[in-house]
Formats: structure tokens, C-alpha cells, sequence
């Protein structure tokens, strides 16, 4: 089992990710990559508003074992092979690539659920925060409730 | 001392307070806090917000060793 956890101002690059998972062992039969971007707005109430930018803010050393935490439970609930989580932090544009996860296994389902759980997590748990800027005015994001309800599908594990 | 960080909003409404503190719980801490900055101990005691030392999240009584570093971490938004 090969994890790669990196919390980073630089972007990353979705085909060597891709590539890395893919080289971990020949019994690897499936790589299930999932990347998030920024979106050019923000809705709220209803409303959708344009944003210029997000800042990412997190806490250095509790974020990493967080999220090898995250990772850990997801290895002892699926047989995986591989798992790489890059967060960026720092000032972001929109379409720019703020998270990635990858998985690697040897059958697909493993590989999608997994990535799927680790996601689902990251957005609860992970001690990251973000800042929009608006404007020249500027707030921190609120929490979804639908993203706590996405984690509790997982919570036979928790 | 107990080494004090304020996470997302928290360290908006915090840029006053006091980053070094004594105290013997993060309960007390807050209570602290809340009588010389009455929003930060406003927003420090909704259920959502959490309490950290170490970076290990902890309930709100558990005692501190001096050096210890106490955060108060709002609901995340990352992903």
C-alpha cells in the first residue's frame, strides 16, 4: 500500500498523478482520479454570485494526519493499492484545480467507492477553510449540511 | 502558557485577543476570552465550533499542561 498526502500552494499535474498510481504494482486493475476546481461562483440562499477568488487556509501538521487518518480508514474498509491526496492552499482562481484524490486497486469498485469516502471526509473533517473574495469584499465559506449528510452514508465505518 | 490559534472566521473576530493565556481548560479559556471579547466568546461557544490541543480535538474540559497549543477550529470548508 503507497499513500501520498501533500498540502500545496503549486498545482498539480492530473496525468503524472495518474501515472504514479498506475506504476504502483501490475496487480493494480483500476485508477479512479477525482479532481476539484474552482467554480467562477458562489450560491447562496439561492442566489448565484460571481467570485474573483478563494484563499484556502489550514492547520500545518493537523491537516497532514487528519488526513492520513481519513486514508487509513479507507484502506481498512477496501483492499487498495495506492491513494494520493494533494490539497492546495493559498490564493486560487476560479477553473484553477484545488483538490485531487486517486486511488489505485485491483477492481473498480474499491477504487470508486473509496475515492468517494475520502472525498466525502476531507470536505467534513479536514481542517481546511476558505476565503471568497468578492468584489474586493471578502467572507469565509459557510459548511453544507449536504456535505455532512454525503460523509454519514460512510458512518457504519466511523 | 497555553499557546492560542484561531482558525477561519474565528481568527477575524480573535485579531484583539490574547495569543498566550494561563488557564486550565479550553472551557475556561473561552470564558476568558469571552469577557474581554464578547462576539469571539459569542461565536467560540456555538456547538459547531471545536477545540483542539495538540492538534488532537478534545472536549472543552480537558485539562492543559502548560506549553500546551489550543485552537479553535470552525466547521471546515475545504474539497
Amino acid at each position: 500500500m503507497t499513500v501520498r498526502i501533500a498540502i500545496q500552494q503549486e498545482d498539480f499535474n492530473l496525468a503524472e498523478e495518474y501515472e504514479w498510481l498506475r506504476q504502483i504494482s501490475p496487480a493494480v486493475g483500476a485508477v479512479v482520479t477525482f479532481s476539484g476546481l474552482v467554480r467562477d461562483f458562489e450560491s447562496t440562499d439561492g442566489a448565484r454570485n460571481a467570485i474573483d477568488s478563494l484563499s484556502l487556509q489550514h492547520y500545518p501538521g493537523m491537516t497532514e494526519s487528519l488526513l492520513q487518518e481519513i486514508v487509513d480508514q479507507a484502506m481498512r474498509r477496501w483492499p487498495l493499492l495506492g491513494v494520493t491526496v494533494i490539497h492546495r492552499v493559498g490564493k486560487l482562481l476560479p477553473a484553477e484545480q484545488i483538490v485531487f484524490v486517486g486511488v489505485a486497486s485491483q477492481h473498480r469498485a474499491a477504487a470508486f467507492e473509496a475515492a468517494q469516502c475520502v472525498m466525502d471526509y476531507l470536505k467534513t473533517r479536514a481542517t481546511f477553510w476558505k476565503k471568497v473574495d468578492q468584489n474586493g469584499r471578502e467572507h469565509w465559506v459557510e459548511s453544507k449540511d449536504s456535505d455532512q449528510v454525503a460523509r454519514q452514508r460512510w458512518a457504519a465505518d466511523d | 502558557m497555553i499557546k492560542l490559534l484561531f482558525f477561519g472566521r474565528l481568527g477575524d473576530v480573535a485579531c484583539d485577543a490574547p495569543k498566550l493565556i494561563e488557564a486550565n481548560t479550553p472551557a475556561e479559556i473561552r470564558d476568558l476570552l469571552a469577557a474581554d471579547f464578547p462576539e469571539l466568546g459569542r461565536q467560540l461557544r456555538e456547538p459547531q465550533v471545536l477545540v483542539s490541543v495538540n492538534q488532537m480535538i478534545v472536549s472543552w474540559n480537558q485539562p492543559l499542561a502548560a506549553g500546551s497549543e489550543v485552537a479553535f477550529l470552525p466547521p471546515v470548508t475545504g474539497g
